[in-house]
């Protein structure tokens, strides 16, 4: 019967990868495993380091200037915003496998090898800098989703701006950007392997230089796919896990009176409008 | 004891081509509490916002002490920090429990340390009753609750002065007892205020003096007993009475 030499067949097939999986993890896991770590570090690091990039940014561009302010202050701060917005523009906007060509191939060819960075610290700024453009409108958007009554508490108060910032809007747009850092993290976990054009060795590589030696194309990549997948997987637990410490406790310890509210005792109020009361 | 604190002198302020206020004048003492008060638009709120720099004047002067705040030596931050504002809408700080809005202002521009802002902040929590919900969010609290601790939050910084702009505007019907009755322990504190507001009866026994404005200009000003019971101007006339038939609905 048909069905008995396809169901032998498949049978086959799968015992056939089985072996050829426990084959490459016998002799070449420690390869997929370094090339995973360096994945990882590389994906965190620079998802770090691009988000301060991001932070700063997103500072800047709320820098405002007003009718009376001197001439050299609205200067200073004109051009800060048109670097930035250069960068982002750039940075976004070209893919980061030809940013990575120019940092590593590009500058020291410009600059007469005066200027010229390992592989290991070129993969570590290509991918921090190409972050940072996405976090920095990222943040911006975060900013500028925060209730200007705020700022505006906080202007009140006697802050400047720099303390306003820093004590009332960051880490309100932190909390609500975090959902965004995520997918940055998520998606430098899987692009950092772009970074083989100039030879930096991950995960991705590891499959490469298997394939190479072996032609076993597809047991290699479902087993490099796993471990993308298990690296994203444990990133978003990790992510969510930060956003509910962000949140703080749901209910608060309290005395159980009131003396002027008519509703005095009001304890847990009012549950279940956490993130709709919140923002 | 008529020392003065604040001079308004010939401010204006226009949106664009919209005028909003046009020649304000007038004089804040120590111990002062003026309510000011009129329809909707009539610019008291852009007033008030005036003079804590919420809002750039477009021309005119406020001077704090004899020195005007809008010249280019006086910092705002510092100018605001003498000058409390409680506002509509509370704009606690969502990120900070009760104790940490009463005291994040008193460290990072006053500079105390954190022993003496916490203690500071709770002898104004326990004056507005908020003391048992020091580690309360905004989000747990409800519309007075938020609004007294906004008052705890801006009299922490000791200010010499209170601006209140519609501080009961944005509560429901039964918690605006709470925020008045606080604001009335304060009056009686001696504390100098400015309040915008709809609760006549509250401007009419609270206040020492009452400003009615009407789109954009000071119409009427006096005590309350001459502004609510003998308006001179035809325009007082017809707000109050209006004010009158919709309480009386």
């Amino acid at each position: 019967m048909n069905s008995v030499i396809l169901a032998d067949a498949a049978g086959g097939v799968f015992s056939k990868l089985w072996e050829d999986i426990a084959t490459l993890w016998r002799d070449s896991s420690a390869q997929y495993l370094q090339g995973a770590r360096d994945t990882i570090l590389l994906a965190v690091v620079a998802t770090a380091v691009g988000c301060l990039i991001g932070l700063m940014c997103g500072i800047l561009q709320t820098l405002k200037y007003g009718k009376g302010d001197f001439f050299l202050k609205k200067a200073v701060i004109w051009i800060v915003k048109a670097v930035i917005r250069v960068y982002v523009e750039v940075f976004r906007g070209t893919p980061m496998i030809l940013q990575a060509v120019f940092i590593y191939f590009g500058l020291p060819y410009l600059t007469n090898n005066a200027l010229r960075f390992d592989v290991i610290t070129a993969a570590y700024v290509v991918v921090s800098i190409n972050t940072g453009a996405y976090m920095a409108e990222t943040v911006r958007g975060g900013i500028l989703s925060i209730d200007q009554g705020q700022t505006e508490g906080a202007m009140a108060i006697g802050m400047n701006h720099f303390q306003t910032m820093v004590k009332v809007i960051l880490p309100q747009t932190l909390r609500n950007i975090i959902p965004q850092i995520g997918n940055n993290l998520i998606i430098n976990i899987k692009d950092t392997s772009v970074m083989f054009i100039i030879g930096y060795a991950e995960l991705f590589a590891a499959h490469k230089a298997y394939v190479g030696a072996t032609y076993l194309y597809f047991p290699s990549a479902l087993v490099t796919m796993l471990i993308y997948l298990i690296m994203t997987v444990v990133c978003s637990l990790l992510l969510r896990l930060w956003e509910h410490l962000m949140d703080g406790p749901e209910n608060f310890n309290l005395a159980t009176t009131d003396s002027l509210a008519h509703t005095s005792g009001m304890t847990n109020f009012p549950s279940g409008r956490r993130r709709s009361a919140g923002r | 004891m008529n020392d003065v604190i604040i001079e308004v002198k010939h401010l204006s302020k226009s949106f664009g081509s919209n005028t909003v206020l046009r020649d304000i004048d007038f004089t804040v003492c120590r111990g002062d509490v003026i309510s000011i008060i009129g329809a909707s638009g009539s610019g008291k709120s852009t007033l008030l916002r005036c003079m804590n720099l919420l809002e750039t004047p477009s021309a005119g002067e406020i001077l704090y002490h004899g020195e005007n705040i809008l010249s280019r030596s006086v910092k705002a931050p510092e100018y605001r920090s003498h000058v409390g504002m409680v506002f509509q809408s509370f704009n606690l700080f969502n990120n900070m429990t009760v104790i940490k809005n009463c005291t994040v202002g008193q460290r990072t521009v006053l500079h105390k340390n954190a022993a003496e802002a916490k203690a500071n902040a709770m002898k104004y929590l326990e004056h507005v009753g908020m003391a048992p919900f020091v580690n309360a969010k905004p989000r747990q609290l409800s519309g007075g609750q938020k609004q007294r601790v906004a008052i705890a939050r801006a009299l922490a910084m000791d200010p010499e002065i209170l601006l209140f702009d519609e501080p009961t505007s944005a509560l429901d019907p039964e918690m605006v007892g709470e925020v008045l009755s606080v604001m009335k322990s304060l009056t009686e504190s001696g504390m100098t205020m400015i309040v915008v507001t709809h609760e006549m009866a509250f401007a009419k026994e609270v206040s020492t003096r009452v400003i009615y404005m009407n789109d954009g200009v000071i119409c009427e000003e006096g005590t309350p007993a001459e502004v609510f019971d003998d308006p001179q101007k035809e325009e007082t006339k017809a707000f109050l009475s209006r004010f009158r038939n919709a309480s009386a609905e």
